[in-house]
C-alpha cells in the first residue's frame, strides 16, 4: 500500500506540495492527476527517495529493490541495443536474461531487441523504459507520464499492459494530466492543484460528487470547476 | 561484484559503439607505431623509442582524462546513472566499474605501447606499473571533472584544455628547460622520464605520481560531497 501524510516539499522558499495526504491500495491503480508544475513528479521523487521532504511521512509497501520506475526522462543508453539496456539491469537485479526478452515480448519490441535504442522512435523508447521498469517484476511501479506524447495506439497498448501487471498483482502509480486515460485506467484518483490535493476517490464516485458525470464520469470538469484552471 | 561486472560490460558495450572515445585507445599507439617505423630523426638524442614515450605519456594524460569525465557525465546528463541508483548500484561501484573497466583497456594500449618499444624483462615491468599508476592518476581526475559537470559537452570543456596541459607538456618539455623543470610536478613527466631511460631511479617519479594521486583523490572526495552521484 502507497501512503502519504501531510507531505511539505519546498524549493527554497518556494512551496511546491502542502499537506499532501493520499492512500492508493495493493494491486490497484492509482491515478495523480493535475497540470504541468502541479507536483506530480515531485511525489514520485519522494515516493522513490531521491528527494527527501521536509515534512509529513509516507510509506509504499516495497523496497527500491521492489519498485519499477519509468520517469518523463527514459535515461536508457542510446548506443547500447534495447536487450543490452536490460540485460544491464537483469545483471543489477541478478536476474536471468531470458526476463529481458521476456519483458520485450510483453511491450511488443520483441522483433527490436537488437536494435539500437538511438534509432528507436519515442513511442518505442517508452514501451522500452516500460519494460526495464517491470524487468524485475515489482510490487510497486511507478509511471510518470506513460504515454505522453504518444499516438493512440500506442497509447492503447500501454493502457493494456498496465491493466495486466494489476491484474497479476502490481500496484501502480502513475501521474497523468490526461483525464480521460485516468478515468479509463484507474481504480482511484487524487487531484492536484499548485501542490495541494483538491479531491480524491473513484474517478466515478467524483463526478458523481461534483455532478459531472454524462456517459462516461468527466474529471475534467471537476477539475476545472474545483481549481479553475484548465488543462493542457 | 555482480553490479561491478555490469557496469564493467555496460561500458564495455558502449565504448565498442562509440567510434570517438574508442579512438583515444587506438590513435596513439598507431601514431606512435607510424612515427618509430617511418620516421628517421638522424643524430637522435631522445633515443629510439622517442615517439613510443611521447606517444605513451599523451595517452596516460590526454586520451584517459577526457574519455572518463566524458563517460561520467553523460551518465549522468542523460539520467541514466539515476536508473541505476534508484536500482540499487551504491555510487562507489558505479565508479569502479567505470574506472575498472577504462583502466583494464588503458593496460591493452599499454601492451600494445610495449609491443611497439620491445621493452622486455624489468624494462617491461618497470614500463607497465608506471603507465598504470599514471592510468589511476587520470582516471581519478576524469572522474572528479565528470562528477562535476552538469553534462558532456561540460566535462569536455573542462577537460579539454585540463587533459592538454597534461598530456602535452612533457612533450614540450622535451625541447625547453625551463617547462622541464615546471613539468616536473606532473605524473605524466615522471611517465616520460622513466620510460625514456628505465635504469634511471624511479624513487622521485614514483613519489611524484603518488602525490598526484593524492591531490586527485582529494579533489575526489571533495566533488564527491559537494555535487554526489545521484545522477
Amino acid at each position: 500500500m502507497i501512503k502519504m501524510k501531510n507531505i511539505v516539499k519546498r524549493f527554497g522558499a518556494n512551496t511546491v506540495l502542502t499537506d499532501v495526504t493520499f492512500e492508493a491500495g495493493e494491486r490497484e491503480i492509482f491515478g495523480l492527476l493535475g497540470p504541468s508544475g502541479a507536483g506530480k513528479t515531485t511525489i514520485i521523487n519522494i515516493l522513490t527517495k531521491q528527494l527527501d521532504a521536509d515534512a509529513g511521512n509516507f510509506e509504499t509497501g516495497a523496497s527500491l529493490f521492489e519498485t519499477g520506475l519509468m520517469l518523463d526522462t527514459d535515461g536508457l543508453y542510446s548506443r547500447l541495443s534495447c536487450l543490452d539496456n536490460l540485460n544491464l539491469f537483469a545483471d543489477i537485479y541478478g536476474i536471468p536474461h531470458k526476463k529481458g526478452l521476456e519483458a520485450l515480448e510483453n511491450v511488443g519490441l520483441y522483433d527490436a531487441a537488437k536494435k539500437s535504442v538511438g534509432t528507436l522512435s519515442k513511442g518505442m523508447r517508452q514501451r522500452l523504459a516500460l519494460a526495464r521498469a517491470i524487468l524485475h517484476e515489482p510490487k510497486v511501479l511507478f509511471l510518470d507520464e506513460p504515454t505522453s506524447g504518444l499516438d493512440p495506439n500506442t497509447a492503447k497498448g500501454i493502457h493494456k499492459l498496465i491493466k495486466g501487471l494489476c491484474e497479476n498483482g502490481t500496484t501502480v502509480f502513475l501521474t497523468t494530466h490526461n483525464m480521460e486515460e485516468a478515468v479509463k485506467l484507474c481504480n482511484h484518483v487524487a487531484l492536484l492543484h499548485q501542490g495541494k490535493i483538491v479531491e480524491q476517490g473513484e474517478p466515478s464516485k467524483i463526478c458523481e460528487r461534483h455532478n459531472s458525470y454524462k456517459t462516461i464520469p468527466d474529471l475534467e470538469t471537476v477539475f476545472i470547476k474545483l481549481t479553475g484552471v484548465e488543462l493542457e | 561484484m555482480k553490479i561491478i561486472k555490469a557496469i564493467f560490460k555496460k561500458q564495455a558495450k558502449d565504448m565498442f559503439k562509440n567510434p570517438t572515445v574508442l579512438l583515444m585507445f587506438i590513435i596513439f599507439p598507431a601514431v606512435a607505431f607510424i612515427m618509430t617505423v617511418f620516421v628517421t630523426i638522424p643524430d637522435n638524442e631522445f633515443g629510439d623509442n622517442m615517439f613510443v614515450t611521447m606517444m605513451a605519456s599523451i595517452f596516460a594524460g590526454m586520451g584517459l582524462i577526457t574519455a572518463v569525465a566524458g563517460a561520467i557525465a553523460e551518465d549522468i546528463e542523460t539520467r541514466s546513472l539515476r536508473f541505476l541508483i534508484i536500482a540499487g548500484v551504491k555510487p562507489h561501484q558505479y565508479l569502479l566499474g567505470v574506472g575498472g573497466f577504462f583502466l583494464a583497456a588503458a593496460l591493452v594500449t599499454t601492451i600494445i605501447f610495449n609491443l611497439i618499444g620491445g621493452f622486455t624483462g624489468t624494462d617491461c615491468l618497470k614500463f607497465l606499473s608506471i603507465m598504470g599508476s599514471g592510468t589511476a592518476a587520470s582516471i581519478l581526475l576524469g572522474s572528479t571533472i565528470g562528477m562535476w559537470s552538469k553534462n558532456a559537452q561540460a566535462a569536455g570543456g573542462l577537460a579539454t584544455p585540463i587533459a592538454v596541459i597534461i598530456g602535452f607538456t612533457p612533450m614540450i618539455a622535451n625541447f625547453n628547460e625551463t617547462v622541464e623543470k615546471a613539468a616536473g610536478i606532473l605524473y605524466t613527466q615522471q611517465i616520460n622520464v622513466i620510460v625514456n631511460d628505465f635504469s634511471a631511479d624511479m624513487k622521485k617519479p614514483l613519489l611524484v605520481i603518488a602525490a598526484n594521486i593524492t591531490v586527485f583523490a582529494v579533489l575526489f572526495v571533495l566533488a564527491y560531497r559537494k555535487k554526489g552521484l545521484k545522477g
